[in-house]
């Protein structure tokens, strides 16, 4: 009796996992209408920002009541998939560009009927497309930009960088930096994915081949973008066992006064604000083209949202409304996603860093995160891991890289 | 009453050890004690049985099938089950766990038994230093991780720097793939021993004093009442503490995943890792639950092994 | 004489092996500390022992710019609940495992165990999507049913009633006591170092849980601690002084109720200890 009671139960728990993911009927918007929004943007310092444009957006539309929960960017995706296992997803909702491919792939986002594709930039809007049609949009971004330290500069007798930089100026100055002194190091940069297919976008190379379904990095110009990225370790950047691996190591070097060059995202303007040494940003030193990071996140719409239309409106003020611009700005919560550039000119004119012409700069050359069908964490992670064996010294660039095509087109060969 | 007459054969006593039907099956005693045996047990049957079986079942159902936790599951049989056996990444996290609790194990047993008799002591300020010791234990992974990671810098940290002093060149620690299973290790211990410590010293509180009166009385040394006193008396607690580590020691995830994230190259990859890896950033939610399955099935044989093991040692008041 | 000596030099060596090792488990606790009132970004490359300029700002965020007085009562009131609800529901399964024999006890006792042989990661999508059904997501409810037994719990406290000489039950039987004021008035009273025991982990593991708690608790105003402290870290920064005051504020009431139940872990022995 109790057996059948238990059979029975789990029955029901299996029977909503296998309907969970059915849509259910979308219903005509009436009277006043409750979506829900599921964050992670606002997490870790800016709930009260996203306060602000919610309740501008409530403001606007009476009937529409927003319903926001936030969590943390790390345990974000592990809850959005329970709730998409389960079919409890929000109506809408946050991803970055990696996500949001899986996203999209399995049907989880309503197609969008955008009112004013326009306010978008172009590259922004289409990344979150597929075919024309809108499934996602971008709610910000972020650019690497190369941060210096005009004072160390001066200290070495070298001229600031400037955009026409390549690898060959940035590796002059770092090993002139880097003898300035035993705790003094030239150049920064992390070893990871995120850097290599960009080192590699930046020496003409491509990660993946045309179709996306092997990897094309294993040539003497990808090899050479790797060993640009593995061999500052130990030279003019400090190697794993000299502190890499504490939060925050290499803005903490640079705060320090202790960092010729440091490649990172604009995100950390605040952190070096009140350093007592000059320094500015300068895009990216290329090698043979010029070709930066930039990081966005966007918002879809559940497919099985019953207030698609109501969802949609607060997607598109999320994510492109005066008040969302002023609060972005203002702030300095990364960027808005807009195409009208006067609009941004406050934060041009903003003082520390100097050279902020170089963040928009920097979009002129996007080297575009490589995105598979199937594997893509999996191809991240083999990746890191390879890359963090070369730098280790257990295995040679060459070795690394022939060992990570290798386990990355089984993976997404598929 | 001598302490050999305590340690009388518990084979009655120790219910556990009937995994099959007792050759003879007890009188029947009516409805009235199967209704108190109902009401001693069913509050926490109930949670149990509907919030962690029926799930335990869901997992099961899972397991048959592909599934990426977003599009509807596909059923394969037992397709995920085959993949895992052939997949050598399956043999390197079991390794890598196994490895762990070799380790772990004895370490945190033995500091925690030494800190329980320590602590159990007429020493100044005990419940001062029973706070202490107790701290890491509530203490949380990430703030422990990070400090773990710093103390254990293979250039500049805590540790390396004292072996230094002594002549000693520290090795690279998590850094390295031979050390990073090591680290991992260390700072568990380091966290546990608080919890080994409270669980060992509530155990030393339940002996009879007597029993050590008696002893003294025989003539018995301090060396021979540990052994002969404290030991079988503690055995209960220490088989509640062997059981219970290697069941959470087969499932060690949190330092792992703060400290090095199953990293370098692998080296601390453990079954729990590869099951939340797979199930919610690889996409595979049915093969991290075959994978499950399969711990399940080890963590089971190893604590019938020990349940039909304790007679031999265990002793019961 | 001499041997008067031996036990003086012991004492003094199992001091100092005691206060050694308690530097060595205050140490890292220590650090947090001082991270949590170092300002800015806090992880320095060449660590200090103290910071330049020690500042209680972290704190002051916490409580001011967060709803960190909600999710602390959020944790306790759960916490307080689980450890009640499981202190009872242990108790009992513990005296039905060891005095209350009945056919298939072993292997009902087994499947108890088999419970905490499955890790949370796999049983949380399964769970979720059955509370669903129930419609108790994003309730306290919903956080709160499954913690209400325990395995480990059952377990410990078995270990301990297995402890209890059976004489005291035959003798309260011969009284004519019945099984319920047996347990109550000869059980209970003799394990209570474990249920003291019980209580600071049933506690410690509600309010340290994090995973379960994430998933189903989605209001700002249900979430608890440790979910708090993640949201500390943003996408690309965090603000570490931030996030290791979070830690050191809840460690506290952990301490603070262990040091409370210890007393009961060591009582009715303070005259008798083991010499």
């Amino acid at each position: 009796m109790k057996r059948s009671l238990i059979a029975a139960v789990g029955l029901a728990g299996v029977t909503a996992l296998v309907l969970g993911g059915c849509a259910t009927e979308p219903a005509e918007p009436e009277g006043p209408v409750t979506i829900t929004y599921s964050n992670f943007i606002s997490a870790g310092g800016n709930e009260d920002n996203l306060t602000a444009i919610v309740d501008a957006f409530e403001a606007e539309n009476p009937n529409i009541t927003v319903e926001v929960t936030t969590l943390p960017y790390g345990d974000y995706f592990t809850a959005l998939q329970t709730d998409l296992a389960a079919g409890s997803i929000a109506d809408v909702v946050d991803t970055d560009f990696g996500f949001f491919q899986t996203l999209a792939d399995s049907g989880a986002l309503a197609p969008l009927e955008v009112a004013n594709p326009e306010a978008y930039r172009e590259s922004l809007i289409e990344a979150y497309s597929r075919d024309g049609v809108s499934y996602g949009l971008p709610s910000s971004f972020s650019a690497v930009v190369l941060y210096y330290n005009a004072d160390l500069f001066d200290q070495a007798g070298l001229d600031y960088p400037t955009s026409d930089w390549t690898w060959a100026d940035e590796q002059a100055a770092a090993e002139a930096i880097t003898a300035l002194g035993d705790d003094i190091w030239g150049s920064h940069q992390p070893v990871s994915f995120f850097e290599y297919y960009k080192v590699l976008a930046q020496n003409g190379e491509s990660f993946l081949n045309d179709d996306r379904t092997a990897v094309a990095f294993n040539t003497p110009g990808g090899i050479e973008a790797a060993e640009w990225l593995v061999n500052k370790s130990g030279t003019v950047m400090p190697t794993i066992e000299q502190g890499q691996g504490t939060p925050d190591f290499d803005t903490n070097l640079f705060v320090e006064g202790k960092l010729g060059m440091l490649h990172t995202g604009i995100w950390v303007f605040g952190a070096v604000a009140d350093v007592p040494f000059s320094w500015d940003i300068a895009v990216e030193p290329g090698n043979t083209q010029q070709a930066s990071g930039v990081f966005s996140n966007a918002v879809g719409v559940s497919a099985t949202s019953e207030n698609i239309e109501a969802a949609t409106l607060f997607a598109e003020f999320l994510t492109s409304s005066q008040t969302m611009v002023d609060v972005r700005l203002d702030s300095g919560w990364e960027l808005p996603p807009i195409s009208d550039e006067s609009q941004l000119g406050v934060y041009l004119t903003k003082d520390n860093p100097a050279n902020r012409q170089a963040v928009f700069d920097s979009l002129d050359g996007i080297a575009i995160q490589p995105i598979v069908a199937t594997g893509q964490q999996e191809m991240q992670d083999i990746m890191n891991e390879e890359l963090i064996e070369a730098q280790a010294g257990r295995k040679t660039v060459a070795e690394a890289l022939a060992s990570a095509e290798e386990r990355i087109n089984a993976v997404i060969g598929g | 009453m001598s302490v050999s007459t305590l340690q009388t054969s518990l084979v009655d006593r120790a219910p556990v050890t009937r995994l099959t039907a007792p050759v003879r099956p007890p009188a029947r005693r009516g409805w009235r004690y199967g209704l108190t045996v109902a009401a001693f047990l069913l509050p926490s049957a109930v949670p149990l049985a509907l919030f962690v079986l029926v799930p335990m079942v869901s997992a099961a159902w899972i397991s048959l099938n592909d599934w990426n936790l977003i599009t509807p599951m596909q059923f394969v049989g037992l397709d995920n089950f085959a993949e895992l056996i052939a997949d050598p990444r399956t043999a390197a996290v079991f390794g890598n766990t196994l490895y762990y609790i070799v380790g772990y194990l004895p370490l945190v047993y033995v500091g925690g038994l030494f800190l329980a008799l320590a602590l159990n002591r007429a020493l100044k300020g005990r419940a001062f230093w029973r706070g202490i010791y107790f701290l890491p234990v509530v203490t949380s992974w990430i703030a422990v991780a990070i400090v773990w990671r710093w103390l254990l810098n293979p250039n500049n940290g805590v540790v390396n720097t004292v072996l230094g002093w002594v002549g000693i060149e520290g090795p690279g620690w998590w850094t390295e793939p031979a050390w990073s299973m090591p680290s991992i290790i260390l700072a568990s211990a380091w966290k546990d021993l608080g919890f080994v410590m409270v669980i060992l010293l509530a155990g030393l509180q339940a002996i009879n004093p007597d029993l050590y009166d008696a002893a003294k009385v025989d003539g018995a040394g301090a060396w021979t009442r540990f052994r002969h006193v404290t030991l079988p008396m503690l055995s209960p607690s220490t088989f509640f503490v062997v059981v219970i580590s290697l069941i959470n020691g087969f499932q060690v995830f949190d330092q792992v995943y703060a400290m090095t994230g199953g990293g370098p190259a692998g080296s601390s990859q453990v079954v729990v890792q590869q099951i939340y890896d797979l199930t919610f950033r690889y996409g595979a939610a049915g093969e991290a639950s075959a994978l499950s399955w399969m711990l399940f099935a080890v963590i089971l044989a190893v604590t019938v092994v020990q349940i039909i093991g304790q007679k031999r040692w265990v002793h019961y008041a | 004489m001499r041997e008067r000596t031996t036990s003086r030099t012991a004492w003094v060596v199992l001091h100092i092996a005691v206060i050694l090792g308690a530097l060595a488990m205050f140490f890292p606790f220590l650090w947090t500390f001082i991270t949590s009132i170092t300002p800015g970004a806090g992880f320095s490359i060449t660590p200090r022992l103290w910071p330049e300029n020690p500042s209680f700002a972290a704190y002051e965020t916490l409580f001011t710019e967060r709803p960190f007085a909600r999710v602390v009562m959020n944790s306790l009131m759960l916490a307080a609940i689980t450890t009640i609800v499981q202190l009872f529901t242990s108790a009992t399964a513990a005296y039905a495992f060891s005095r209350l024999p009945f056919r298939g006890r072993g292997v009902v006792f087994a499947v108890y165990l088999a419970t905490m042989m499955i890790p949370l990661q796999v049983l949380v999508v399964p769970l979720f999507a059955q509370l669903k059904t129930f419609g108790l997501l994003n309730t306290y409810l919903g956080a709160l049913l499954p913690t209400f037994a325990s395995a480990f719990g059952i377990f410990l406290l078995r270990q301990a009633v297995n402890q209890v000489p059976r004489e005291l039950d035959e003798a309260a039987t011969l009284d004519g006591a019945g099984h319920f004021r047996t347990f109550f008035s000869i059980i209970l009273p003799n394990i209570k170092p474990a249920l003291a025991t019980l209580t600071i982990f049933a506690f410690m593991g509600s309010w340290n849980s994090f995973l379960w708690p994430l998933i189903v608790l989605r209001s700002p105003e249900l979430q608890t601690l440790p979910i708090a402290l993640a949201g500390l870290q943003g996408q690309y920064t965090t603000a570490w002084d931030v996030v290791m005051a979070g830690s050191v504020i809840s460690v506290l009431p952990m301490l603070a109720l262990y040091i409370f139940a210890q007393k009961y872990i060591i009582q009715g022995v303070a005259s008798s200890g083991i010499k």
